[in-house]
């Protein structure tokens, strides 16, 4: 049974007006104490002047009302007299807030308060007598736009019809009419295939396929096209990259310097690409990572490929960075940190809301109660269970079946005997080789030592001491054999060797990193007073948040019968794929339109409240939405839709009219220029240079330092913290980023160039900055170097000396298009020179025309054109 | 550096957080990183805290106090150089030569150990008005006596190299810390836009032990990580152009990048975010020439190459480096690090041979670093460290012939010296036991090592702090430590 909280009781008492309408209650006023009054004080002065239970000075500051009534100093309020106004007073003096305990106010602000204060202090209703402690949830914060239910909107009329493409065009159009313009002109169909396959593979596309589309006369020439990239394989490796950042995927726990790699991680990565690939219904994505464990009965053994598909899953609520192994952090603290990280990933990803800004405190800008954050932490808790806390170690779920199980127990019983020749051994070198330092000694030195050797310290008389001082090599041990006899050494390591070998043939033990409760443990759940872990005070059950009562049905259980689990995952989850919850929907097709448009309806993705921007287009939000839900949460139909309409298809905008009444291009008036983010960059140059490794799934490709300290692709092979050998990659090191792996406290010097983020705990919107570093990579770093150098070489194997055809092909790669006349031109004049140049410097070994036509591919890579998209 | 001053950057794609989005969030991780502070624009006072990003920059600021250093060099002896024949006279062990040891002693390598003691075979005498008492390995130190603070009792107490050299750079035996360096440049910025902050010099050789660690930023952002200078080109990774691109061709190369970036923009008016790219080669352009100055030796005068010793094959090489470190403090760096190759100093045997090989090649360019700051003024307030992360046993290790004899690692007791910064002038300070092998008087840990450096700064070494995983994490770590107040002027 759910129980009420005393903000909705609020919310009650708020919404019935006790009194009848007095002077001051004037709807039409242009400031009133409900839209611009409470907010700012809401975030500046209510937790210490009305949500706590100790109230400062005595003056509550939740109502126009108190305000007036005021505290231990008098009144704060004097209606039409700001100069009398202590409230004004004492922010304008810069006293209140008091210095680090709230968000001053701006001088624009202040000036609102004061112009109110003027106008008689106008409110929009009548106010109540009394209000409980804490958040008032009122009739604004109800009203706001992210909490309403998604109503599919009538398509909008618009005047040329002929530019309709898709519904979703109505949406834009009107508007942009609305404002006196139209659509850019289609772009042509080199860009939109470059386009296409940079959004939906991260790839270029290749010269046959360019050709192919331009040749394509069929009117559905691009419908197949997008279909055909919706169905390749790369697909799910691009978009599986969009989600991890949101999940806050990385191959490391973070936290401490050490920094442990989480070695299963990837399994949830490949989870995420295989679902992206499958096309799996959204809800039903949702649905498993939050509960997937909750969908499959315990003890999760001899599972079917289903099952581990849903355990797997689970693998999203173990992204948070996890200090908890480590032995020199507090431990409570770091649970906790890890449960607040889980619940901010969750809270921003699929939710696009910061329910994280209540943990110490009501919210300042939101409806969120901090009883709320408490509650849906519950919802957490019996799987992060901070007192029954599982290390990472330990959340590890063996994919070992029964049968592999008695196989390996059986070459564990070899490792065994020949572990007990290898004991025998050590203990005859070490006796030998004591002997060889014995011999050494006098006669009478030689006697004590022998007789002390079997002694412990203590034990050995003073004599026998002063001889093991004398000759320190005496105290010879396993650890120290090398120093002595290396080819005894030599041999245990042999046997060593052998062990390892013998233990290769047990059949791999492969894991998930999941999480699962324990059957029989639930924890209570305790609001934290100023969100310190040391105090718990009143508890809370399990539930969503406060303000979605009314339109999210369903209620979360505290421990379901039915099920072996708690199942409050399993509800929670399902209240957010129920269709009728107001955020699920809005959140994530705005995410896909910002992957695919560069800029979201909502510009703040992982933030619909208060603090967020509104939606530029709020009836197309909910048209998708509701489109999205209707369609069966189908992501691929999603993004064909997309894809198919004008709005996508759009060049970018020459028109300066329109660029300078609308430079953010919010009303989507043109394509947008995006810059390649950093992984994409990498993925490119190596689709070009003909090396891209295509491998897809399975542990990831590690990373290493190079010998200045920068990040890049390698095995470590350190001795004493000093590179060895190169290890051979065999090919690993020319896969996909996303196979890359993401270990926290090394992000590949290149990605980090190109803006990769840090998943703390997660990447809401990526940034894109132009910074001289990422030309001074281009023009000298030794990847691009690299791969220029590669693309030459297959290229004047491909068309030796025909420099004409080679300048064309470099085109069709790079910027999927051919050279007009004067490019072809400027560009061969550019390769004789240079040539010329070079050859004149050239020592034997060089070849100056393939460095030259290197250094061209170099250009061509550093270049705007190829650089962003369009 | 003033905004106004720079090139014209970004628009991102998301509309009034331009400059958030854009510019400003950027750090990134190559060599170079730096710059990437270098070039921010001012942003948008933000609405919403949680989109706030922390900024990071190496544009100069205020320490906390007052200070007098500004700079540091610090020549890095890799592998423990012997205190008992360099700098710290034991008329004790001299008398009991060859004897046996009186106490007992941590050993790295038992196998080899003995406990006969070896006095130093070389001859100690005082130099300059100060009167310190330094080895005739080191001749040319001994000329600059007057300038240095001789630390006799430094500790660490681990005795491995790697933990050791940890403890000492970063101020903690456990890796993955940020350095000293990166501490200083995060504190401070620097001086220049157009280098590194925080630069490290290494060897031709294998890198030292810890390797790329040993300028690493730990957690800090990666723009304070040290960049490294090559012993070859190119020099610096990424801001240096390929040898055969040099000069012409790559002059060409940009010109060609920059038409097909023109005629690019020129079908797509109004978009700044492209002008801002062109501009940025532009930028990364002067960046080229200005290390290429920094990093040209043909600039300074034969007197001055040949007080390095650029004209003696013995200790070209190390000269060189000190003098790039000389032109790169002056032209606005704040920390700069010199390395030996690996274990270049480990004399487990050989000693006889090796050290006085080893003394040859950085002696007199090390001493001429301290004289050439003074006679240019940077020297009050350019800190110069020489000392390596331990010292040895004052027993003998591979008894045999005097070829092989050698001495093991000791962390527990041994010297450094540091001058200019404000540390004081011709100052033997704290002492070792009578057999130089523990610390007994005014030990300095390394962690009253870093105290005393950054107080020197201006910066009270808890009060520098990074915010970390809600913790606020400091240099010292929480460690027992103080500023070494003897030490200073």
């Amino acid at each position: 049974m759910r129980i009420l909280s005393f903000a909705c009781c609020a919310v009650a008492v708020c919404l019935s007006p006790i009194l009848a309408a007095e002077e001051h209650v004037r709807p039409e006023a242009s400031l009133t104490f409900e839209k611009d009054i409470r907010p700012l004080l809401q975030a500046a002065c209510f937790q210490c002047h009305g949500e706590t239970d100790e109230v400062g000075g005595n003056l509550d500051l939740r109502l126009r009302r108190f305000l007036v009534q005021g505290g231990d100093s008098g009144p704060a309020l004097v209606p039409g007299h700001p100069e009398e106004s202590y409230l004004l007073d004492r922010i304008r003096s810069g006293e209140m807030p008091p210095s680090g305990s709230g968000h001053p106010l701006s001088a624009e602000q202040q000036q609102v308060l004061e112009q109110w204060i003027a106008a008689s202090a106008p409110t929009l209703r009548s106010e109540p007598e009394t209000l409980a402690r804490g958040l008032v949830i009122s009739l604004e914060d109800q009203n706001w736009w992210s909490f309403q239910p998604v109503q599919r909107p009538a398509l909008p009329p618009v005047t040329r019809e002929e530019q309709i493409a898709q519904p979703l065009d109505r949406f834009i159009l009107s508007r942009l009419e609305q404002a006196g313009f139209q659509f850019s002109p289609e772009a042509d169909r080199r860009t939109l295939i470059r386009r296409a396959c940079f959004d939906l593979w991260g790839l270029p596309p290749t010269p046959e396929m360019v050709r192919e589309f331009e040749a394509d006369e069929s009117p559905d020439a691009w419908e197949k096209l997008v279909d055909r990239l919706l169905a390749d394989p790369h697909f799910g490796e691009r978009w599986a990259r969009h989600w991890l950042d949101i999940a806050g995927y990385a191959d490391s726990e973070g936290v401490t310097t050490t920094d442990p790699e989480r070695k299963w991680a990837w399994q949830y990565r490949d989870y995420v690409i295989r679902a992206f690939n499958a096309n799996k219904p959204y809800d039903q994505f949702v649905l498993e990572q939050l509960a997937g464990d909750e969908m499959v009965a315990p003890p999760y053994k001899n599972m079917s490929p289903e099952d581990i598909d849903k355990l797997a899953a689970t693998g999203y609520l173990r992204m948070a960075p996890d200090g908890t192994m480590a032995s020199q952090l507090d431990i409570d603290l770091t649970r906790n940190e890890v449960i607040a990280d889980t619940l901010e990933i969750v809270s921003g990803g699929l939710l696009g809301l910061t329910v994280e800004c209540a943990q110490c405190h009501e919210h300042r800008y939101d409806p969120i109660p901090q009883a709320d954050y408490y509650r849906m932490r519950a919802i957490f808790e019996p799987a992060l269970n901070a007192k029954k806390w599982k290390t990472p170690q330990q959340r590890q779920l063996s994919l070992y079946t029964d049968e592999d199980r008695a196989r390996a127990l059986e070459i564990e019983r070899e490792v065994l005997q020949i572990m007990d020749v290898r004991k025998t051994k050590l203990e005859e070198f070490l006796n030998r080789n004591f002997q060889k330092e014995l011999d050494k000694l006098s006669e009478e030195e030689r006697a004590l030592a022998s007789a002390a050797r079997p002694l412990e310290e203590k034990d050995r008389t003073p004599e026998q001491k002063a001889v093991f001082k004398k000759y320190p090599s005496l105290a010879i041990t396993a650890g120290s054999l090398y120093l002595y006899d290396k080819a005894a050494a030599d041999e245990l390591k042999k046997i060593d060797e052998e062990i390892a070998a013998l233990r290769q043939k047990k059949p791999e033990e492969k894991f998930l990193r999941a999480l699962t409760e324990t059957p029989g443990e639930v924890p209570p759940t305790f609001v934290f007073y100023r969100g310190d872990h040391h105090q718990p005070r009143e508890q809370v059950q399990p539930a969503g948040l406060s303000i979605l009562q009314q339109v999210v049905p369903g209620e979360i259980p505290e421990n379901d019968d039915s099920l072996p689990t708690t199942g409050r995952r399993l509800a929670f989850a399902k209240q957010l794929v129920d269709g009728r919850h107001p955020l699920t929907s809005r959140v994530f097709v705005n995410r896909m339109w910002l992957h695919l448009l560069g800029r979201g309806i909502v510009t703040t993705p992982a933030d619909f409240g208060r603090l967020g921007e509104r939606p530029s287009h709020p009836e197309l939000l909910d048209w998708l939405a509701a489109e999205f839900v209707e369609s069966g949460w189908n992501i691929k139909q999603f993004i064909r839709m997309v894809l198919l309409s004008r709005t996508y298809r759009q060049s970018l905008s020459s028109n300066p009219e329109y660029l300078a009444a609308d430079p953010d291009m919010a009303l989507f008036g043109s394509s947008r220029l995006k810059r390649l983010e950093a992984e994409v960059v990498r993925d490119m140059i190596l689709s070009i240079s003909g090396r891209l490794n295509t491998k897809a799934f399975g542990p990831p490709v590690p990373v290493m330092s190079d010998p200045v300290g920068q990040w890049v692709i390698g095995i470590e092979n350190l001795s004493a913290g000093r590179p060895g050998p190169v290890i051979d990659m065999k090919g690993e090191d020319l896969r996909r980023s996303i196979y890359v792996q993401a270990r926290r406290s090394r992000p590949l010097s290149m990605f980090e160039t190109f803006d990769l983020p840090r998943m703390e705990p997660l990447c809401e919107q990526r940034n894109s900055s132009t910074v001289a570093t990422q030309s001074l990579m281009l023009m000298n770093g030794d990847f691009v170097m690299t791969q220029a150098d590669a693309c030459a070489r297959q290229l004047q194997a491909e068309f030796q000396s025909n420099t004409d055809a080679i300048i064309v092909r470099l085109w069709e790669l790079i910027y999927a298009r051919q050279p007009d006349q004067s490019e072809q031109a400027d560009t061969r004049q550019f390769l004789e020179e240079q040539e010329a140049t070079l050859a004149a410097r050239a020592g034997k070994e060089e070849q100056p025309r393939q460095q030259a036509l290197a250094n061209l591919c170099q250009i061509l890579l550093s270049s705007n054109e190829f650089l962003y998209l369009e | 550096m003033s905004p106004a001053s720079q090139p014209e950057i970004p628009l991102s794609n998301s509309g009034r957080r331009h400059f958030l989005a854009g510019s400003v969030f950027s750090l990134s991780g190559v060599a170079l990183n730096y710059f990437a502070g270098q070039q921010r624009l001012s942003a948008e006072i933000p609405k919403a805290p949680s989109l706030v990003p922390q900024v990071f920059d190496t544009l100069p600021k205020p320490p906390h106090h007052e200070p007098r250093a500004k700079a540091m060099i610090s020549l890095w002896m890799q592998g423990g150089p012997s205190h008992h024949d360099l700098f710290d006279p034991k008329p004790e062990m001299t008398k009991h030569d060859g004897g046996e040891y009186p106490g007992d002693l941590k050993y790295d390598d038992r196998a080899n150990a003995t406990s006969k003691i070896l006095a130093s075979p070389w001859k100690f005498s005082p130099q300059g008005e100060c009167g310190m008492e330094l080895s005739e390995l080191i001749p040319r130190t001994g000329e600059i006596a007057d300038e240095l603070t001789l630390i006799r009792s430094a500790h660490t107490g681990v005795n491995n190299h790697g933990q050791s050299i940890t403890a000492l750079n970063t101020g903690r035996i456990l890796s993955g810390r940020p350095t000293l360096g990166s501490w200083l440049t995060y504190a401070l910025g620097a001086e220049t836009r157009s280098l590194p902050a925080y630069l490290a010099l290494i060897d031709p050789g294998q890198l030292p032990v810890m390797g790329t660690e040993n300028w690493s930023n730990g957690w800090l952002p990666a723009l304070y990580q040290g960049t490294v200078i090559r012993p070859q080109e190119p020099r610096i990774l990424n801001l240096d152009v390929p040898k055969h691109l040099q000069g012409e061709p790559q002059a060409r190369a940009l010109e060609l990048l920059n038409r097909l970036n023109q005629r690019h923009l020129s079908s797509r008016p109004g978009h700044l975010e492209l002008q801002a790219r062109i501009a940025s080669y532009e930028l990364a352009a002067q960046m080229q020439h200005a290390a290429k100055e920094a990093l040209d030796l043909s600039r300074e005068t034969k007197a001055t190459q040949e007080m390095y010793g650029l004209n003696d094959p013995a200790c070209a090489e190390y000269g060189q480096r000190c003098l790039i470190a000389r032109r790169l403090i002056e032209r606005g760096v704040r920390f700069v690090q010199i390395f030996t190759s690996n274990q270049f100093w480990d004399h487990h045997g050989g000693l006889f041979k090796s050290l006085p090989l080893a003394c040859k090649k950085v002696d007199q360019p090390s001493a001429a670093l301290v004289k050439d700051l003074k006679q240019r003024g940077l020297l009050d307030e350019t800190i110069v460290h020489w000392g390596g992360e331990m010292g040895r046993l004052p027993v003998i290790e591979n008894d045999g012939s005097r070829d092989k004899i050698g001495r093991d690692h000791n962390t527990y007791g041994f010297s450094m010296w540091v001058a200019g910064g404000g540390f004081k002038r011709g100052y033997a300070h704290g002492a070792t036991d009578d057999f130089g092998y523990q610390a007994v008087d005014n030990i300095v840990t390394h962690a009253d090592y870093h105290a005393t450096i950054l107080h020197l700064f201006g910066l009270e070494h808890d009060k520098l702090t990074f915010l970390r995983n809600t913790q606020q994490q400091t240099l010292t770590d929480g460690q027992e430590c103080r500023v070494v107040s003897e030490l200073l002027a």
